[in-house]
């Protein structure tokens, strides 16, 4: 079977397939070089406390696979346990932070709404007056998130799975997808052709491009999201920090970067140029949390392309066109699903059957018009 | 900041204007189908290259304008 | 104090001011300088050679390039972490520190790092530290700790440096980099007609041509006398940081009073960039001794601070940079012992001395004894502007460098100078001077029909290929890499450019790859037995130059809006409340007593931020039949009807009432947070769908203060001020609109609704008299007992009587059906937005319901966003919930799904703290008055 798509998505599900399900009869397709796409262009930010019952379940068992990730790939993902702030500006936000904080203690999930003393404490360079514009009235404190090595998680994957006899075809660009009689038959690539019945689109920021080859519509949306790191500093930020008002995230590296991220871009585009206007208002915005960092130097800015879908919610399963699977529409948080996904597809194309973990996140859903509810919450939903 | 040309006002800052998206036709909503509708709200091409759009001049004269658009190389044109 | 032993007599071409001598301070210890000495030539001045520690190894690091982008000499300036040594002026007291050492500078105890270097190769990290896995974090913590950079502090910084702003400008031509090319361009430009602005990243204008000889100073003195004349606006300390789209070009401008850093926004018809070539280092060991330098550095050092770089130096020369340098050299009293010329294939091997250089070792073993070793080997062209432009870089291997593919740039940007060859300075010149003018014709600056200019091709020089020596070193001085983690990393596998970079972490540094990035491609083709065109380049991702986060947030503002009450809550005690834009009360310190005095007597509210749109026209039913669910046609002017709008998919998004004032005139509220969405939306289904419609849409929502007078004594308070409005029962029923004159103000609209359950009129009155009427008010109302209330008083009241709040009570996939509208919902009108959606759901049945719900024990207010759970599984929420102090009991609305909706169900709700309580769902949602006699009396 054919898998489009080299990032931790498409690595693991190859890796899953191998080792969970024996299957190593798999090509895994790269157009450029692993992780190169929104796999290595992300903030590495990992969390489970999510809104919906389902949302918390799915990223929970992800959480879970990452936490024993580097024992089983036998390859250090550094993951690192931060714990995970949201800040709510307004009784609105504060209001949902305690909806999702019931939702994870329901689930089993370690989360809690705190007020602005302690928020102080864990993050002493937090401007947590009330003369802010935006005052923190709160916080939903998530102490089992964290960030972890974005690279390692697909090198990891990667070589685990050559281990095994999967192979990953670098620089191997999917150019057709021949469907007979409403069935996959076989790809075409920029280095030739592989005859195969099952085809799964891994990809982001081309998932409607790739279906596209197959005949199949997805009701995705490409948005470039941009992210930025500072030069090093000395640790001063033990906590991931995100504000949805403020539409920032913020976590310090180990090696001292601050790494910044912010909500996609405000219209559609498959540009990773970066703009201007995103720095300007992702310091004003991290200056207003932190004030104190005026002096901090920005220095590189990049963006990754995301695959918003009307829900955001992922796009999981099977398809109308017989053996052309779909694990799209990630949006801004794909890469802490990547385990939990490459799990489920592999499953999902080694027993023909739809996981029950996934089972809300069916293509159909969108023509039976039974969305997914994370929509109520996910304003910056890293 | 990429400009938009506005028909009205100029070519001005896309941060004067609000993002409307590919307009798709409303279907008629007496004989549409859940499928039509659910087309109408939520399939949209997402071509990598030129797209004809909306954008709201939220800022200025305050009309929907259509502009076409590259969505690789983000160069703007009138339709 | 320290003495300037290393300072030589006057230069020809020397920056410093030797008649403003000052004194600042190193690592607590006082230095004499002069003005115009950066950090690192005033240190280099008295003798020091080792400014700070490298990043994995702590190994003494001095002066490589003598540049901003110098890795060695990167500092603490009191509160400002990573200073460029080498770039920033030296102040008078300034108190200058070395980062990354502890405990000092001389002894630095995680040189030990260096002792245990061999187990610190390439992705060292991947490979340890995972089993057992306990100890990662433990690991981590100590790692972090070794974490590079300089210190920031969360108090607040001094005012020097937190002021930044930002700059608009609209140049017909931006030059980037002002040496010779860009100086030439600028001025030929400007002549043509072009409004010209000139960008230097160094304190003065003229590139190489400052630390050139004779004949290149007086051409330097030349150019600048042109340029002065030219009317061209000269930014030095400034730097290009970004190309963006459509030519929207970001600088950074440093160096100017009361302002730290200013950011200048150029939207430029044409960009010419002109950065000229960066000196490549040269890759063998000992490459990053204190000692070892550029041939760029010692010319600098020598000829425009007037410092004497060593005693003793060996010179490995390329080309005619290195050539010159040797010459500088021996004018500045240095002993050249020995020049390898690497063009007749000679070598240098490694570099002898850990602290700094005592020696080199050449082909054959032999040594020398020296104190100074310089590189010459070649080149790299900073392309960042030009890749952000859309050039693909290509590689030429017979003048070892990089060029732009010109094929791809836009028209908009145009290179000059050194990233597009070689030649004489006239050549350079008269190229730079064609570009100049195309740049002008292209920004519109000259007439249409002027020819494009002819842009004469520049030479390219043949260089030797020079990347490293025979031994291993530094590749990348910031991040501690070196040739041999490269080429671990491909025999790992990790053997493309990218894959490589990222997983020594070469590049990734501060330096951003402008000194090492050919380096490592260059040893990455070698490693993999490719060239360096099919092994590609790395990415040039902006900025060009590290900006500060000061300069691009400029001076933050975020909007506020008060109503013209404002003044008067201020003076009351108002606690505020951030509600989007605007600040609002929350209460005066008495949200139960405000609602008692609402419920009791008589209170009145500032609900100036609900959206109001005046909608006028003979087309205004139609466009309410359309964007409301429920049926307008017959609206009688006079009359007000509260609706409900939903999106295309049958999500409720907004709500409000519509008053009809006159025949074709209406007065549309909304929620306040959807003031702005509403009206867009209004426009949109106008403009897009029914441009036919005959509607004018006017926003007045701060046109209007809006008041809302509520209370069983409203009409006789509002009786006090109004005169010829007849608000009895009969005259002003429910739901009913009147406009007049209220204490004295024409043109009002009174609205007879109630959100708060009571009897209530709502007052839109022309808002330059808002505070007066307001005032009016409680002044007319003292022996009833009026009192001003705020939005808690109003959240608890309307809770009580059970009005949902869109956004609270619905959330973002909540449809009508399940907001508890059914009554609304006219299916049987031909269309509406939503319609088809809302018919589909009426067929199925809504999953959840909104419902009132009353906690068993009366005394228990279960927290907003409490679950309710049956059998361990959650089937609902509570979206509202207070203590009503008219019940004396908690009071809650909530989503349950529907099989737990019906009137009398128990259910659990489990409060955050762990508890679970039983509570009933109630028959009305509201708790209070549900048939509705007080808000119709």
């Amino acid at each position: 079977m054919v898998i489009v798509g080299g990032g931790v998505h498409g690595l693991a599900t190859a890796y899953y397939l191998a080792r969970n399900h024996g299957i190593t009869n798999v090509a895994v397709l790269e157009k450029s070089y692993i992780g190169s796409g929104g796999s290595g262009r992300n903030t590495a930010i990992l969390r489970s406390n999510y809104l919906t019952p389902d949302g918390v379940r799915f990223y929970d068992r992800s959480l879970k696979l990452y936490e024993r990730l580097a024992a089983e790939l036998n390859y250090n993902v550094m993951f690192s346990r931060r714990g995970h702030l949201t800040l709510a500006h307004n009784d609105s936000s504060l209001r949902t932070m305690r909806w999702r904080a019931e939702v994870n203690k329901a689930s089993g999930v370690d989360s809690e709404v705190i007020g602005p003393a302690d928020i102080k404490k864990l993050v002493p360079f937090m401007d947590t007056s009330e003369r802010a514009r935006y005052p923190i009235l709160g916080a939903l404190y998530h102490p089992p998130g964290g960030i972890i090595r974005h690279d390692a998680v697909v090198w990891g994957y990667a070589r685990a799975a050559d281990a095994m006899g999967v192979h990953v075809h670098q620089d191997t660009e999917l150019t057709g997808i021949d469907v007979e009689q409403g069935r996959v038959t076989g790809v075409r690539t920029s280095r030739g052709s592989i005859a195969t019945r099952v085809v799964v689109n891994c990809t982001a920021g081309w998932s409607t491009l790739v279906a596209n080859l197959a005949g199949v519509r997805l009701p995705v949306q490409t948005f470039p999201l941009q992210a930025a790191v500072t030069e090093p500093v000395r640790p001063f930020l033990d906590t991931v920090v995100v504000s949805g008002t403020l539409h920032v995230y913020v976590s310090q590296t180990d090696r001292g970067e601050l790494v910044f991220g912010a909500s996609v871009d405000p219209f559609a585009s498959y540009s990773t140029r970066g703009t201007l206007e995103f720095v300007e208002g992702l310091a004003g915005h991290v200056l207003q949390l932190m004030p104190s960092l005026s002096t901090l130097r920005l220095l590189r800015q990049w963006a990754g392309l995301c695959d918003m879908t009307p829900d955001f919610a992922p796009i999981m399963g099977h398809t109308e066109v017989d053996g052309f699977l779909v694990d799209v529409g990630w949006g801004t948080y794909g890469f802490k699903a990547g385990p939990v996904a490459g799990e489920t597809m592999a499953e999902c194309v080694a027993t023909g059957r739809t996981p029950e973990l996934i089972s809300a996140f069916g293509l159909r859903r969108f023509a039976d018009g039974s969305l997914v509810g994370e929509k109520g919450a996910a304003a910056v939903g890293h | 900041m990429i400009l938009i040309p506005c028909p009205w006002c100029g070519s001005r800052d896309a941060g004067e204007f609000a993002y409307g998206g590919e307009p798709t036709p409303r279907p008629d909503p007496r004989t549409a189908t859940r499928e039509q509708w659910r087309g109408y709200l939520y399939l949209r091409n997402n071509v990598a290259g030129w797209t004809t759009e909306r954008w709201y001049h939220r800022m200025g004269c305050r009309r929907y304008l259509t502009v076409q658009r590259n969505t690789v190389t983000n160069e703007v044109r009138q339709p | 104090m320290k003495r300037q032993t290393r300072r030589l007599d006057r230069q020809p071409g020397e920056v410093i001011d030797r008649g403003s001598p000052l004194e600042f301070g190193w690592n607590g210890r006082s230095y004499p300088a002069y003005a115009g000495d950066t950090i690192a030539s005033a240190l280099a001045a008295c003798g020091e050679r080792v400014f700070s520690r490298s990043f994995k190894y702590h190994r003494r690091r001095g002066l490589l390039t003598a540049s901003y982008t110098d890795p060695g000499c990167i500092v603490q300036v009191g509160d400002e972490p990573n200073v460029r040594g080498a770039h920033r002026l030296v102040t008078p007291g300034m108190d200058v520190r070395s980062q990354d050492t502890w405990p000092s500078l001389a002894f630095d105890v995680k040189a030990a790092n260096e002792l245990v270097g061999r187990f610190l190769p390439a992705g060292f990290y991947y490979k340890t530290f995972i089993r057992p896995r306990p100890l990662w974090p433990t690991y981590e913590r100590v790692l972090r700790r070794f974490s590079h950079g300089g210190v920031v502090s969360p108090d607040p910084l001094s005012p020097e440096l937190s002021s930044y702003d930002k700059r608009q400008v609209h140049p017909d031509v931006l030059v980037a980099g002002g040496g010779p090319a860009g100086m030439t361009a600028a001025v030929a430009a400007a002549r043509a007609g072009a409004r010209v602005m000139l960008v230097e990243e160094e304190h003065s204008l003229g590139g190489h041509l400052r630390w050139g000889d004779k004949a290149d100073l007086a051409a330097l003195h030349d150019l600048r006398s042109l340029l002065a004349a030219s009317g061209v606006e000269v930014l030095t300390n400034s730097v290009v940081f970004g190309r963006y789209d459509h030519n929207h070009v970001a600088i950074v401008q440093r160096g100017l009073p009361h302002v730290y850093e200013r950011l200048v926004k150029a939207r430029a018809k044409t960009l010419v960039v002109s950065p000229g070539l960066i000196e490549r280092p040269y890759v063998f060991a000992g490459n990053d001794v204190p000692g070892v330098m550029l041939s760029t550095a010692v010319r600098r050092l020598i000829n425009l601070y007037a410092v004497k770089p060593g005693d003793r130096a060996v010179v490995l020369t390329a080309n005619p940079q290195g050539d010159a340098a040797v010459v500088d050299l021996e004018r500045a009293g240095v002993e050249v012992a020995h020049v390898v010329d690497a063009r007749g294939g000679d070598d240098l091997v490694r570099v002898l001395g850990r602290g700094g250089v005592k020696g080199v070792e050449l082909v054959g073993g032999h040594r020398i004894e020296c104190d100074l070793v310089v590189t010459a080997v070649g080149w790299t062209a900073p392309l960042t502007l030009l890749t952000m432009a859309g050039t693909v870089a290509a590689y030429d291997s017979r003048a070892a460098r990089y060029f732009p593919g010109t094929a791809t740039l836009p028209d908009d940007v145009l290179p000059a100078g050194g990233v597009v060859g070689d030649g004489t300075l006239d050549e350079l010149v008269a190229h730079a001077d064609a570009v100049g003018r195309e740049a002008a014709r292209r920004a519109g600056s000259m007439s249409r029909r002027e020819p494009a200019a002819e842009i004469p091709a520049l030479p390219v020089d043949a260089h030797p290929e020079l990347f490293h020596g025979p031994t291993h070193g530094i590749v990348d001085f910031s991040e501690d890499v070196s040739s041999r983690d490269l080429l671990t990393a491909v025999e790992e596998g990790y053997s493309s450019a990218e894959l490589a970079k990222r997983y020594t972490t070469a590049t990734m540094g501060p330096t951003q790859g402008k000194l090492e990035s050919v380096n490592v491609v260059a040893i990455i083709a070698e490693a993999t037995g490719r060239t360096i065109s099919q092994t590609g380049t790395t990415t040039w991702r902006p900025p060009y130059a590290p900006v500060t986060l000061g300069a691009l947030a400029g001076r933050h503002r975020e909007p506020v809006r008060y109503s013209p009450m404002h003044p008067w809550h201020e003076r009351h005690g108002a606690a505020p409340l951030v509600a989007g834009a605007w600040i609002r009360p929350d209460h005066y310190g008495d949200p139960a007593g405000e609602v008692l005095a609402v419920r009791e007597r008589v209170g009145i509210i500032d609900v100036t931020p609900i959206g109001k749109l005046d909608l006028r026209g003979p087309d205004v039913p139609k466009l309410l039949n359309l964007l409301y669910v429920n049926r307008w046609s017959k609206l009688e002017v006079g009359r007000v009807r509260y609706g409900v709008m939903c999106a295309e998919d049958g999500v409720v998004l907004d709500d409000g009432v519509t008053g009809r004032l006159g025949d074709q005139h209406y007065l549309m509220s909304t929620t306040s947070s959807g003031a702005a969405s509403v009206w867009e939306w209004v426009e949109s289904w106008l403009q897009t769908e029914h441009p036919g419609w005959q509607v004018h849409v006017t926003p007045v929502t701060t046109s209007y203060a809006s008041i809302n007078v509520a209370g069983p004594r409203s009409r006789e308070l509002l009786g006090r001020v109004v005169a010829e409005i007849d608000l009895t029962p009969q005259a002003f029923p429910y739901m009913h609109v009147r406009t007049g004159r209220v204490a004295g103000v024409d043109g009002c609209v009174l609205w007879r609704i109630g959100f708060t359950g009571e009897l209530s009129f709502e007052l839109h009155v022309p808002a330059s008299y808002g505070l007066h009427v307001w005032e009016t008010l409680l002044d007319s109302g003292n022996d009833l007992g009026v009192r001003a209330f705020g939005i808690e008083a109003q959240r608890i009241l309307r809770l009580e009587k059970g009005h949902l709040i869109v956004g609270q009570d619905t959330d973002g996939l909540t449809q009508a059906f399940s907001a508890g509208l059914d009554g609304l919902i006219r299916l049987d009108k031909d269309d509406f937005v939503g319609r088809s959606e809302l018919v589909w759901q009426a067929e199925a049945a809504a999953e959840s319901r909104l419902v009132g719900l009353h906690p068993n024990d009366a005394s228990v207010v279960p927290e907003e966003g409490s679950q309710l759970i049956e059998a361990g599984v959650i089937c609902g929420r509570v979206t509202s919930s207070r203590w009503s102090p008219t019940l004396h009991r908690s009071i809650c609305l909530a989503q349950v799904a529907t099989e737990f909706a019906e009137p009398g169900t128990l259910v659990t709700v489990r409060l955050p703290d762990g508890r679970s309580v039983p509570a009933t769902v109630t028959e009305h949602l509201a708790s209070v008055d549900p048939e509705g006699a007080r808000l119709r009396g």
